[in-house]
């Protein structure tokens, strides 16, 4: 029998499946097997809790999920009964997760490394929330609440709204969230034109960097002349230290169709595609289950809803190029061509894809098209700034203590971010500056941390949005060495095609290094300003246009950093190996020998209860001494 | 038909060129290394650029690929071009200091030494030779291989090429010389594809003339070998064709 | 109206200088293998004759050009080669039956035949005026067949077919 959906009806029969899923007449326990997951053991957690539901013959529902953001936690455990109040489990390992079986088994409430209580779910698509049981009578009123935890509280999640909430591999559950029903609405109610203005009215920009206005594009596309057009989705996600796109890809794969199938009933496409780099296996895997329960449910292929509209999408695999994020060199990938970018114009929404209008758009962009149209352009462009509406996702990583993913409303400032969301800086350490937007950003300094996060703002103060990444950095960060690891970055990544970004990125980059070597001369400074200005506004794509801000925006705030490098030779962060010296305090050295006994290159002489002492000769500056001494006895100059 | 503003001057012009041909129609001298009139422009070397000012907004673009628009405003020769292409041509001559066109090239624009990193390489990766083996002689026997600095042309796997004819079109083309032919007897080498050609005999005077998969091309696109003349060298059709005449006489 | 070459090769003497007017034309230098035209001497005969680019109404080196670097000029319909659009791989030198095309080992370009746009100075020069320069009505054609069908098993491809 078909499972096609082709009317109001059968999508709410399909959504009541999916409820009952969402909240079965037994215990739910979801965990959550992201990468983030996966990547602290959330696998043998979840083995361990399958075992032990089949050994005692638990009636339960066991499910994975992907990532609710509080990456620094993982791994999640969500536990939700019928008539008992929902409890996220943080850091959970094999041994707790026994534990956490044996009390539902007993029928208790399990107290131990509880993160938070769900007090409500918030349907986004429909406007709705579900509460549970609050937990007085079982005296969870300490237990802090989901939406009351500092890293939850000022998050708005919209394009992550289903991300450790469902079963991504289930697409009733999707559905039961209020998925494809902006689907259905679109198809029943809007002309193409209405769902293109209602994007434009929304104020939604590209997410994936440029900040285009996602509508405008639209328009673009549609107007392109020819019946052949695509819908692509970049997920070549490849700046360091970003992996929003990952986490939608990978927790509601669902959101990226809807929202690629609107656009394409929109401009006039029958065939899309989603590039995904290699590097991200579960995403893919995700994707094509994704993609053939769509088709399974008449959500994709033919006669979509049983209308007339028709469309498919094909995945199309990265093979490891970051310049392939870059659309004309996604473009040729999917070609089958070397992924290196052409000269724009003409632009993809004229000439894309085998040369037919080709309308680009990134994995958070497609995630918001969903409740953009279930919600209103109004309601969306309430949310953020006077030019950027609706919310980011960032992913807050580096020197901080709540590593995770962000979705914040526009116009939040930094501060607020890294010290209410972020918790602060981990060990006690001054913050120092704040990268934003991957290679192609720049750091934001401290004194600047109550700049309200939108697109004008913070390419204002010299750095970009970018796709989202933020990366905090403390005193411990030498800014001329990440600068330098941004370049090196590039240099390994740059295509090649053109001269001022493939030899101008190496000529920067041989300088910078000279730098950090305690070889930098006088005019270094200048002469890297000169080069930045030529690779900035000769090069090709937007890789070479943007590789020196790096350079130029650390120049800009740390200025002094520089020049202690070149003119002192000194690194004030204590990182430029060259420039450092381990030395050990006489006065506390109580000569227990354990640092001579660790070093690796046998670089510290001393007997017993003498002070020892560094032979710099042979000194490797590893810090593996600074490490092991229990007596604060060694300082690095 | 759309109206410029090139130079100071206003200039009507058919649709459909690019800012480097109408320059050159109207005899404006842009220097250009990767450009080539038999094949697309591609943009790599970034000598052409020019700056083009559209809605007030200025941008350097590089003049081969930049459509001619109505109201846009190209300046070839401004301070922020001159500034930009000295320094492109500095960084090219770190490159390929011994190559006698981007020698030339530093001199005209003002170049006398460079500060960049020494490098000593023969190939600017202008991509001419690719291009022209790829679209116009069809072949498609040499590419790009790695990525950014490490990039190069060669041929796939960088051993003998089985479909490079031998024609010789990419060491012409190549802006730096740094393709070399060498025919050595009965054989055609091109050492920087690791190809080694056989050559055609001429079935008169018995000199090696021309690589035997040029000749089989040639045979398989021409419109007629009525007398065999393939197997012959040039000159000798020559005396074969004078040598018909006389044989009747 | 086209005008075309033809050689009366019983009145060549071989005295070659056509080759020296052609080269001095255009190279400025008397060198007979810069010339483009080339006499084929036969001394035990006692015959010469001097072969050129006959300028074909269906060229092979034009329909061979791979970078379409040859044409015909407008007003001559002379057999040209755009210099700054030839990519030098010497194809049309292969395609040509008669090797009509050269190149020029210096000066790196194609050199062919080009009628001197229009007033062939060999025609001019030649002591004993064995070349000439004819007209393509319709005496001119029925002169040209005839002249090279005798040498020539490419009559339709320089003359254009039938009578």
């Amino acid at each position: 029998m078909s499972k096609k959906i082709a009317s109001l009806r059968e999508l709410d029969d399909l959504r009541k499946r999916g409820l009952k899923s969402l909240y079965p007449d037994k215990p739910r326990i979801m965990v959550g097997m992201a990468t983030c997951g996966l990547a602290t053991g959330g696998k043998k957690v979840f083995e361990i809790l399958s075992k032990g539901i089949e050994k005692n013959g638990m009636d339960a529902k066991l499910i994975p999920t992907g990532c609710l953001g509080y990456c620094q936690k993982e791994p999640l455990v969500d536990v939700l009964r019928p008539g008992w109040p929902r409890i996220i489990y943080q850091q959970m390992d094999p041994e707790k997760a026994e534990k956490l079986l044996d009390n539902i088994n007993q029928g208790n409430i399990w107290r131990e490394n509880v993160l938070a209580k769900m007090e409500e779910d918030e349907f986004l698509i429909f406007d709705e929330k579900r509460k549970y049981p609050s937990g007085s009578e079982a005296n969870l009123n300490n237990t802090p609440s989901y939406q009351q935890l500092p890293f939850y509280k000022k998050q708005l999640r919209i394009a992550t709204r289903n991300c450790g909430f469902i079963n991504p591999t289930n697409l009733a559950e999707y559905v039961a969230r209020g998925g494809y029903y902006s689907l259905f609405k679109v198809l029943t109610q809007y002309e193409p034109e209405q769902v293109i203005e209602e994007v434009i009215n929304s104020g939604l920009r590209g997410r994936g960097g440029a900040g285009f206005p996602t509508g405008r594009k639209w328009i673009y596309s549609r107007q392109a002349k020819g019946d052949i057009k695509y819908v692509i989705c970049n997920a070549d996600e490849g700046d360091p230290g970003a992996y929003m796109d990952r986490s939608i890809l990978e927790g509601d794969p669902h959101s990226i169709l809807e929202g690629m199938i609107i656009a394409a009933y929109a401009i006039g496409a029958r065939e899309g595609y989603i590039y995904v780099r290699g590097e991200y296996p579960l995403a893919i895997e995700r994707l094509k289950e994704a993609i053939h329960q769509a088709q399974d449910y008449g959500f994709l292929g033919n006669d979509i809803l049983g209308g007339r509209f028709s469309f498919s999408i094909n995945i199309s695999r990265g093979a490891g190029a970051f310049v392939c994020g870059e659309e004309t060199a996604l473009i040729a990938s999917i070609e089958g061509r070397q992924g290196e970018p052409r000269p724009r114009p003409p632009f993809p929404a004229q000439s894309g894809l085998w040369g037919k209008p080709s309308n680009i758009n990134n994995v958070e962009t497609w995630a918001n098209i969903p409740v953009i149209i279930a919600r209103g352009a109004d309601w969306f462009s309430q949310i953020g700034t006077q030019r950027s509406k609706g919310t980011k996702v960032f992913s807050l990583v580096g020197k901080i203590n709540n590593t995770g993913l962000v979705e914040v409303p526009m116009g939040i400032t930094l501060r607020e971010i890294i010290y209410d969301i972020g918790g602060g800086i981990p060990g006690g350490k001054k913050f120092k500056a704040v990268q934003t937007g991957g290679p192609s950003g720049g750091c934001v300094p401290s004194w600047l941390l109550n700049l309200p996060v939108d697109y004008e703002q913070l390419t204002k103060v010299g750095s970009i949005m970018g796709s989202g990444g933020m990366i905090v950095i403390d005193e411990d960060t030498c800014v001329v060495d990440l600068a330098r690891y941004f370049l090196s970055f590039l240099q390994d990544e740059s295509c090649g095609k053109c001269t001022s970004c493939r030899e101008g990125i190496g000529w920067m980059l041989e300088i910078l290094t000279r730098i950090t070597h305690g070889k930098g001369e006088e005019g270094d400074i200048e002469l890297l300003k000169q080069i930045a200005e030529v690779v900035k506004n000769a090069s090709l794509c937007g890789l070479g246009k943007t590789a020196p801000n790096s350079v130029l925006t650390t120049f800009l705030y740390f200025r002094d950093e520089y020049e202690a490098h070149i003119k002192d030779k000194q690194c004030p962060a204590r990182v430029c190996r060259d420039l450092i010296t381990y030395i050990i305090n006489e006065e506390k050295c109580t000569g227990c020998m354990r640092c001579a006994k660790e070093c690796p290159q046998e670089a510290i002489v001393g007997e017993r209860r003498k002070p020892h002492r560094i032979m710099q000769k042979k000194c490797i500056k590893c810090g593996i001494c600074y490490e092991t001494c229990k007596f604060d006895a060694i300082k690095v100059e | 038909m759309v109206k410029i503003v090139i130079d100071g001057k206003e200039v009507e012009v058919e649709e459909g060129l690019s800012v480097l041909e109408l320059a050159e129609k109207i005899g404006v001298k842009i220097p250009t290394l990767c450009y080539h009139p038999a094949v697309s422009a591609y943009g790599a070397c970034r000598v052409c650029i020019v700056e083009v000012i559209e809605k007030g907004l200025s941008k350097l673009t590089t003049s081969c690929t930049c459509p001619v628009e109505s109201g846009i405003e190209v300046k070839t020769n401004s301070e922020k071009v001159k500034k930009t292409r000295k320094l492109i041509v500095e960084i090219l001559l770190a490159r390929c200091p011994d190559a006698r066109i981007i020698q030339d090239l530093a001199k005209q624009v003002g170049v006398e030494k460079t500060r960049a990193p020494q490098k000593n390489e023969n190939c600017i990766l202008c991509g001419l030779c690719m291009r022209i083996c790829r679209e116009i002689i069809g072949v498609d026997a040499i590419g790009f291989a790695n990525r950014g600095h490490k990039r190069k042309v060669t041929t796939p796997f960088e051993i003998q090429s089985d479909v490079c004819l031998g024609c010789g079109a990419c060491a012409f083309v190549c802006p730096t010389g740094a393709i070399k032919i060498e025919d050595v007897e009965d054989k055609r080498k091109i050492d920087m594809w690791h190809t080694e050609l056989a050559k055609v005999k001429c079935e008169r005077c018995g000199r090696y003339f021309f690589p035997e998969s040029a000749v089989e091309h040639v045979k398989r696109k021409s419109l007629q070998d009525i007398d065999g003349f393939l197997k012959l060298c040039p000159d000798c059709r020559k005396r074969v064709l004078a040598n018909k005449l006389v044989c009747g006489w | 109206m086209k005008r075309v070459l033809l050689v009366n090769w019983e009145k060549c003497i071989g005295c070659r200088t056509c080759e020296m007017i052609c080269s001095l034309l255009n190279e400025e230098r008397c060198n007979p293998t810069e010339a483009r035209i080339t006499v084929i001497k036969f001394e035990e005969k006692g015959a010469n004759f001097p072969v050129y680019c006959q300028n074909c109404e269906a060229p092979a080196c034009e329909a061979i050009c791979p970078a379409k670097a040859i044409y015909k000029d407008d007003i001559t319909e002379a057999v040209l080669v755009d210099v700054r659009r030839c990519i030098g791989c010497r194809m049309c030198i292969l395609a040509c039956p008669i090797g009509g095309l050269s190149f020029h080992p210096a000066r790196k370009e194609i050199i062919k035949c080009d009628l001197c746009k229009g007033d062939p100075a060999c025609v001019k020069y030649c002591p004993e005026g064995a070349l000439e320069v004819v007209s393509l009505d319709t005496i001119g054609v029925k002169r040209r067949r005839e002249n090279i069908r005798k040498f020539s098993s490419y009559l339709d491809m320089m003359t254009g077919g039938k009578e």
